[in-house]
């Protein structure tokens, strides 16, 4: 009875896999797992361990720390966007961080010699692209294996930020830049973005399954559609909530999110994302079709490098200084890459998703956040990721282990 | 080469792709010595040979993979030549490789329509690589090609191609290959890798191409299949033409023989 019923319940997890919104679930009970221990099981188990403790204290899932944890995670999970574009080729990126640290570097060394803030922070972007696209011809048409090429540029890289910052550490104190961490939107502008993504999701949604209807196509199941508008709906609305109650919603996570929809609409619903992901898949496929998979193959790199550039901008604004070890020196590479890997995008290629990589960098977030707070050291935090990450990427391999072989 | 002519008989319709003389080298290997091959419209030829009798080759030339040292190429009797796949495909001549190349990861409908996807009008301030996919189009477009095929086992063009059988994998290459305007299919072992639903199911498909007026060139060492689809049968030797029959007019065991001895007992008779 018992083996029967597991079975079932891989399969099932399969299928899932294999529809859109259902990519989601591993990495959201991922994430519900880890706040529920966090937010509930450590207080509630404090509380009954100490009698001298007045009231249950929810410090984890507190507005308050919410909103850290979002700010926290932003940078990770703008990277981890990136690294997402490359896993999609089944390439990897590890210079990422190192890209970033850069690119932080040059804008704080430009703000400081008076190069105003917001061209500055374009020239970094720039830089990204370049450092980017270079690493991918090298991929490309030298035929050097990604792994190797982004490990030259991690070293490279890490090197080059210690030139430009010989003391390790640079305060940014630009306005401008520091106001991407620091300006919030006014509450109604929250409610109103919020309201307005959720609008736009039903009717996306909702005019798809309409002109489906019109052209005589199979239908959506309609428990699936509303279910997809509620939960989304829920889940924007919630968030919005949280973040008022505290303070407000951030530029910050505004702009991640809005950059994460250019990066998501593109890798989905384009020619161009569709050939990213036909080449992740199968080269030999893309490159009958007529697919230039090589200039595809740069391009990717060229979107990881504008993506780290812009998480070393996000970095400088939110740290409100650039140092050695946020960046270049730190584990600011390994977790976006594990968000990545955690919100179930595969190293082969072919699938994933760049919403998924926010999740991941979530789940990241959240657990360092938790054993933070519950005054684990750093090797508990270390070893909790690894542990994590490993139990990501086995769900991954047992729901899709199904379809990878045949 | 006079073998052929004489082999064939009155019968022989009218060819729709005819190529003659195609001499092909690879170094110092004369791979193709002057080979002659035609197939007509609604007309499945099959092309047979041992082990590097230059099927493949001579499949590779017609498709433009490989450039023909000499040789002419005649489409509908008009001269024409080949000297690229994209001049294959303008030309309409596809090839399924036996090895299929499809995306696992991607559903059926993006398959079909790889390359080529239909997007939505306007937006033309976008390159076309960024302009939004027309997704209802393609599944369209797809449902079609695939209705065309009568490939009835498959559910939904929104399926994955990793989920999906040998047959229905073969099936939907045939699909992507033959595509809107293909007119000349050529399929390399299509059955080599399936059992034997799956194998019916194929040569289904194939049979399908012919009565659509396609002209099909299959290419199978299994002699079952081809006296059930072909409707005449070419067999190479050492890279040369041994002869071509129309599948009435011959046995498995003579294919065999002159696939493996050519035709000996028949050229010492004749001289």
């Amino acid at each position: 009875m018992q083996p029967k019923n597991k079975v079932s319940l891989i399969a099932r997890l399969r299928s899932m896999r294999e529809t859109r919104f259902g990519a989601f679930v591993p990495v959201l009970l991922a994430l519900a797992a880890i706040w529920i221990y966090f937010g509930l099981a450590v207080p509630i188990w404090d509380y009954w361990g100490d009698p001298d403790a007045e009231t249950l204290r929810f410090i984890f899932l507190s507005p308050r720390n919410i909103y850290n944890l979002f700010m926290q995670s932003a940078v990770i999970a703008t990277l981890a966007v990136g690294i997402t574009v490359v896993l999609l080729l089944g390439e990897i990126d590890l210079s990422a961080a190192a890209t970033a640290g850069v690119c932080a570097a040059l804008l704080g060394v430009l703000v400081l010699m008076d190069v105003p803030a917001p061209i500055a922070c374009i020239i970094v972007m720039v830089l990204g692209i370049v450092i980017g696209a270079a690493q991918g011809i090298l991929v490309a048409y030298v035929g050097i294996p990604s792994f190797v090429v982004t490990l030259a540029g991690l070293l490279g890289f890490q090197g080059v930020m210690q030139k430009i910052l010989p003391t390790g550490n640079l305060n940014v104190g630009d306005p401008f830049v520091r106001g991407f961490a620091r300006v919030l939107l006014p509450d109604a502008m929250g409610w109103a973005l919020g309201i307005l993504c959720v609008l736009f999701f039903a009717w996306t949604i909702l005019s798809k399954q309409t002109q489906r209807k019109a052209r005589g196509l199979e239908l959506d199941n309609k428990v699936a559609v509303w279910g997809q508008i509620a939960f989304f709906g829920a889940l924007v609305l919630a968030t919005v909530a949280t973040l008022n109650s505290y303070r407000s919603v951030p530029l910050l996570i505004v702009l991640l999110i809005a950059i994460t929809a250019v990066v998501g609409w593109i890798t989905t619903s384009t020619p161009y994302g569709r050939a990213i992901f036909s080449v992740g898949g199968n080269p030999e496929s893309a490159r009958r079709v007529g697919i230039d998979v090589k200039r595809i193959r740069v391009s990717a790199f060229a979107i990881v490098g504008l993506m780290a550039a812009i998480g070393g901008i996000f970095g400088a604004s939110r740290f409100g200084s650039v140092s050695y070890t946020a960046f270049a020196g730190g584990s600011l590479l390994l977790e976006s890459i594990g968000a990545a890997v955690i919100g179930g995008t595969s190293l082969f290629g072919g699938r994933g998703s760049v919403w998924n990589a926010i999740l991941g960098a979530l789940v990241i977030g959240s657990l360092g956040n938790g054993l933070d707070l519950s005054g684990a050291g750093a090797a508990d935090k270390l070893m909790f990721s690894g542990a994590i990450l490993l139990l990501a990427v086995a769900i991954d391999a047992i729901s899709r282990s199904g379809t990878s072989e045949r | 080469m006079s073998q052929t002519k004489h082999s064939m008989g009155p019968m022989a319709p009218s060819p729709h792709l005819r190529v003659s003389g195609i001499h092909k080298s690879f170094g110092g290997v004369h791979a193709l010595k002057g080979v002659d091959f035609e197939v007509a419209r609604g007309e499945v030829m099959a092309l047979v040979g041992d082990n590097g009798a230059g099927k493949s080759t001579l499949m590779k030339v017609l498709a433009g993979a490989h450039i023909a040292d000499e040789g002419e190429f005649f489409i509908d009797e008009k001269s024409v030549s080949v000297n690229s796949p994209h001049d294959a495909s303008d030309l309409g001549i596809q090839i399924v490789y036996q090895d299929l190349a499809l995306c696992e990861n991607l559903d059926v409908a993006a398959n079909l329509c790889l390359g080529a996807e239909p997007i939505k009008p306007g937006f033309t301030f976008l390159p076309r690589l960024l302009r939004p996919l027309d997704d209802l189009a393609m599944e369209v477009r797809a449902q079609e090609a695939i209705d065309r095929l009568q490939v009835k086992t498959l559910k939904s063009v929104r399926a994955k191609v990793g989920g999906l059988s040998g047959g229905q994998r073969q099936a939907i290459a045939i699909a992507r290959a033959v595509g809107a305007d293909g007119t000349v299919v050529m399929l390399d072992e299509p059955t080599a890798a399936l059992g034997v639903a799956q194998t019916r199911q194929v040569l289904d498909v194939v049979k399908r191409l012919r009565d659509t007026d396609h002209a099909v060139v299959y290419i199978s060492h299994n002699m079952r299949d081809i006296f059930e689809v072909a409707d005449r049968i070419c067999v190479l030797r050492h890279g040369a033409n041994v002869a071509t029959w129309t599948k009435d007019d011959v046995t498995p065991d003579e294919i065999v023989g002159a696939m493996t001895r050519g035709l000996d007992s028949e050229a010492t008779n004749a001289a």
